[in-house]
């Protein structure tokens, strides 16, 4: 006899709300239904109400984890329309601040990971490391959570002792060498917890077109900042770590790679910072009418903007966002079939959900 | 012949493909976005979006498919002069949040498939989110009745 168990909208499992509707046959789910929208907030549509520079500030509140992500596709798609190109200077200055960004998420992702898994330490030890991630956020903008650091043109803030930065770089890429990335990689606790649940098949994988880790952790070895790179990404030399299995263990190793990456990039990203301006000069700015767009690999996978422009408008007409638990999250249904209810909340975690951003 | 020429001779399309702001585009006039996705699944290319415009004095809709080919970005762009197109869901599984979402923000039917509820909750219709415009309020109304 199968039955119905409901997850969410509000539930201990869960870091933000929405909704896991599961037919199970005892311990075992057989499929499952999503619902979102419980924090809809229609920032597409308040858009249309702001000029190019509110609109900033309205965007960077689409997401808590990628603000700063989310203004540099932003910020991107509308230089495009204004014809500008920011100076190298800042295009690096944003390279570091996704960089960080990016270790930001993964850190606070291994610590929830470790909580679901009943790895309390683990979580303790990764929050502890990502207050300081944010410590460096912080050194370089000012805020720890809405950077405002991305402006049309360029970046609002400088980073003018990038030696300092370095040494806190280097000192935080040290510790978690020493912990997150040996427990996550080599952990009987972890591997016995993550291995061989919630797999998302190869081909499943390229047909609910998934982004980011959870692409990369089913063999898809796709990343913008490789393939279709922006702002410093085509001066950096990373690899892109992809891992076949497609099971928790494997998003999980992604993520704990992917941070030793960061870190690599931020180094060379430091070290080459060129001298210069890191914006283009102030002025009254013009937009060209017509539609851009503009792609960003944010920490979740692949971010895209599609803003629209009407001749000598002061707001935009149209501002469209598609963000990556977007593309993530319709596979869930996949990943939990078959497998035991005690690990759907994992698996769901396993994909770094994130409803700020999907309930935009 | 680039893979961007195969694919528009493939489609059958005349216009040519138009690279500016980010993407490159191609106006789909004449074909469905059913002949576009299945052209799409079988170059590889992975789904990105859908984007939909209401156009002025109710005149219909603009729709743009987003596709990535090997890292590069495509615009498919559709009018539509009513307010029904072609579901592509059965072609590409990945379409169904966003013809979902769609569909309960400008009330856009996507014929071939059934819309269950994504954004809406009990009692809410389709179209209102963003297709209504907010009427404007000619007095603040009184928070306490006198």
């Amino acid at each position: 006899m199968s039955y119905r168990i409901p997850m969410g909208p509000y539930h201990p499992a869960l870091e933000e709300p929405y909704k896991l509707e599961m037919i199970c046959e005892g311990e075992t789910v057989r499929d499952a239904r999503l619902h979102i929208g419980f924090n809809f907030r229609g920032i597409e549509h308040l858009a249309e109400t702001r000029n190019y520079y509110q609109v900033i500030a309205l965007m960077e509140r689409v997401c808590g984890i990628c603000s700063f992500i989310h203004t540099l596709t932003l910020c991107q798609s509308m230089e495009q329309l204004a014809g500008l190109t920011p100076p190298p200077r800042a295009l690096y200055i944003r390279t570091i601040m996704a960089e960080l960004e990016r270790l930001h998420s993964h850190v606070l992702w291994a610590g929830i990971a470790a909580k679901l898994m009943g790895f309390k330490t683990m979580f303790m030890t990764c929050f502890e490391i990502r207050e300081k991630v944010m410590d460096i956020l912080q050194a370089i903008s000012g805020n720890r959570v809405n950077y405002s650091m991305n402006r049309v043109g360029g970046v609002n803030r400088d980073i003018e002792d990038p030696h300092a930065i370095l040494l806190m770089v280097q000192a935080l890429e040290t510790e978690m060498a020493r912990t997150i990335i040996p427990i996550f990689t080599t952990s009987a606790t972890a591997r016995s917890r993550c291995a061989g649940i919630g797999v998302l098949t190869h081909a499943r994988a390229l047909s609910c077109a998934v982004v980011g880790p959870t692409a990369r952790a089913s063999g898809v070895p796709q990343d913008l900042r490789r393939d279709a790179p922006y702002a410093a990404y085509p001066e950096m030399e990373f690899d892109v770590p992809v891992e076949p299995a497609g099971d928790v263990r494997a998003r999980l190793l992604v993520r704990a790679l992917e941070i030793m990456e960061s870190c690599r990039i931020l180094r060379q990203a430091i070290a080459k910072l060129p001298p210069g301006e890191f914006h283009v000069p102030e002025g009254k700015l013009s937009f060209a009418a017509g539609t851009a767009v503009s792609r960003v690999e944010a920490p979740r996978g692949e971010v895209m903007y599609s803003i629209t422009w009407k001749e000598n408008a002061r707001n935009p007409s149209r501002v469209h966002v598609r963000t990556p638990t977007y593309a993530n999250m319709p596979a869930v249904r996949w990943m939990v079939q078959g497998a035991r209810l005690a690990d759907t909340p994992l698996i769901q975690a396993s994909i770094d959900p994130c409803y700020s951003c999907t309930d935009r | 012949m680039t893979p961007l020429e195969t694919l528009r001779a493939t489609l059958g399309i005349a216009s040519p493909w138009e690279t500016q702001h980010g993407a490159s585009w191609l106006d789909c006039a004449g074909i469905s976005p059913r002949t576009l996705a299945a052209a799409m699944n079988a170059c590889g290319a992975r789904f990105i979006t859908i984007t939909a415009y209401e156009l002025p004095e109710s005149a219909g809709f603009r729709l743009e498919y987003h596709w990535d080919l090997a890292g590069q970005l495509l615009g498919f762009l559709f009018t539509l002069t009513g307010n029904s197109t072609q579901s592509i869901y059965d072609l590409c599984e990945a379409a169904d949040w966003i013809e979902r979402e769609i569909h309960e923000e400008y009330a856009l039917e996507f014929s071939g498939r059934a819309c269950e509820p994504l954004l809406l909750r009990t009692g809410d219709a389709p179209g209102v989110n963003l297709r209504e415009p907010i009427k404007p309020v000619s007095a603040p109304s009184p928070e306490v009745a006198p």
